[in-house]
């Protein structure tokens, strides 16, 4: 058979063929990323993640959005760039949250029975749009990189705090201040996560009290700048289609 | 049936993407995890409470041994098939044929990632709650026995299976050109968190009563994790081997030398 023959019998087949093969393409990518980002995740900011007893203003705060501006830097660096596609922090959060959600629910509370209202992950969705479009009006990393780094680190606490705001009302319990939250991880007993290994924000002598969300959103918008930066860059590596020859 | 014509010729040809496969595909793993999540369900909290007792042998480490031995003969005779009938004449392959072995090939993809997932997110995470619902009194908990030494060999047999199925059968990742970087690392990768559950125990030896899931014991996970990111280099390969075969076909205006 000559190599100028088509493989396929006509334009429309040729048509229908790329058209099954992007839906094939998004399963697959978006699946690898939900495993991958996931990994990531839960093991550089789960903890923070499972329990809203974690979820403070100055941990929390700080190391989510760092951590996790990782994968859509990465995912960006290939959608945008070989695709013109906006969409890549986008899908990033998406498949966490797909994979987190589904956990949380059918295992945390299905399995073992945490309520969903101590084990909900965190919202991301916002930082992630504005990732996307930063770069989509801009077609700069550079200007993503800085600006957008900026918003996704700034809009973390207050996409949040609708969520978290409920379970921060304070109640007498005990005799003891006790915020909803800190009675939920008291009340539901998990029997890995004594309340000492509990990294949350406990006051210091430097600290001005009521400023602590926002001061720490801010270090964490400029934390992110820097994570975007490398992990532009890790995106463009993993996007190598080198062949290694043998010797 | 569509194509009837040509002494039906054309109605017995093979369709370029087999749905049959994809859905056995999908179904395998799917119907598959969701037995194992049926059994985990009922006989983790009756007999996997305490490793000491005999109902645990019977229901928890009769299971591990089940699945290694299992996982070993699977693994050998899929990779083995796979490498013995590689096509050994690439260059006699005609252009249709390629275009359905690449629709093939995704859908080894496709059952990777959905391996992958069921590994890396869902087993993954659902061993962060099984570890704040015992004090474990061994290594191997049910649900370590489900995520490290089912799950993650599933997805690494799997991604075994795609990467000889490409390698062997598609003139664009021919093993005479060489290995594609990005398609050891997304195989390779994710197969290192197996190894790395070696480090993982062996710490825990050491640090065994709580769960900080951020500990830096836990980072050779996220480093191995990271690699599966080559899944970005793979599908550029991918979409590349396929628009050589119908790019011309999309893109008719386009003169010959700027294709």
């Amino acid at each position: 058979m000559s190599a100028l023959q088509s493989a396929v019998r006509s334009h429309a087949e040729a048509v229908q063929v790329s058209r099954t093969i992007d839906y094939l393409g998004i399963f697959i990518f978006f699946f690898v990323v939900v495993g991958s980002y996931h990994i990531h995740a839960m093991l550089t900011m789960g903890d923070w993640d499972f329990w809203s007893d974690w979820k403070d203003r100055r941990l929390w705060v700080t190391v989510t959005p760092i951590v996790l501006v990782t994968f859509p830097a990465a995912i960006q660096a290939w959608t945008w760039e070989k695709f013109r596609n906006p969409w890549g922090a986008t899908i990033a959060v998406l498949a966490l949250l797909f994979g987190e959600w589904v956990n949380r629910y059918f295992n945390f509370w299905g399995w073992t029975y945490f309520p969903i209202n101590f084990v909900f992950p965190a919202i991301l969705v916002p930082g992630a749009i504005l990732l996307d479009t930063f770069l989509m009006l801009s077609g700069s990393y550079l200007f993503t990189a800085i600006v957008g780094g900026m918003a996704w680190g700034l809009i973390f606490y207050p996409g949040n705090w609708p969520m978290i705001a409920p379970l921060h009302v304070p109640v007498e319990y005990n005799g003891m201040l006790m915020s909803i939250a800190d009675i939920q991880g008291y009340n539901y007993v998990r029997t890995g996560t004594p309340e000492y290994i509990r990294m949350v924000e406990k006051g210091t002598l430097r600290t001005f009290g009521k400023d602590v969300a926002p001061v720490s959103a801010f270090f964490s918008a400029f934390m992110s700048i820097l994570i975007y930066f490398m992990w532009h860059f890790v995106g463009r590596w993993f996007s190598t289609v080198r062949f290694l020859k043998q010797t | 049936m569509a194509a009837t014509t040509a002494g039906g010729v054309e109605a017995k040809e093979q369709p370029l993407l087999n749905v049959k496969w994809l859905t056995f595909a999908f179904m395998l793993y799917t119907v598959f995890y969701f037995w194992v999540r049926w059994y985990e369900g009922v006989y983790g909290w009756s007999a996997g409470l305490d490793s000491f007792a005999p109902e645990f042998e019977t229901y928890w480490m009769n299971f591990l041994y089940t699945e290694i031995v299992l996982e070993v003969v699977t693994a050998s005779i899929l990779w083995g098939y796979l490498w013995k009938t590689r096509d050994r004449n690439l260059a006699a392959l005609a252009p249709r044929e390629e275009l359905r072995r690449n629709m093939t090939h995704l859908i080894w993809l496709f059952a990777y990632a959905w391996a992958i997932y069921w590994g890396a997110s869902y087993f993954t995470e659902q061993d962060g709650t099984w570890h704040q619902t015992i004090v474990r009194d061994t290594d191997f908990t049910p649900s370590h026995i489900i995520e490290f030494y089912l799950s993650y060999p599933i997805y690494i047999i799997t991604g075994g299976g795609a990467f000889l199925y490409a390698h062997t059968r598609l003139p664009y990742f021919s093993t005479s050109k060489g290995l594609s970087l990005a398609y050891l690392i997304l195989w390779t990768g994710p197969f290192m968190i197996l190894p790395n559950v070696g480090l993982n125990e062996w710490g825990h030896t050491f640090w065994f009563m709580e769960e900080l899931f951020v500990a830096p014991l836990h980072y050779g996970f996220v480093i191995f994790g990271w690699l599966a990111l080559a899944i970005m280099g793979v599908l550029l390969q991918v979409f590349a081997s396929i628009s050589n075969l119908i790019g011309k076909d999309l893109c008719p205006d386009i003169p010959p030398a700027q294709r």
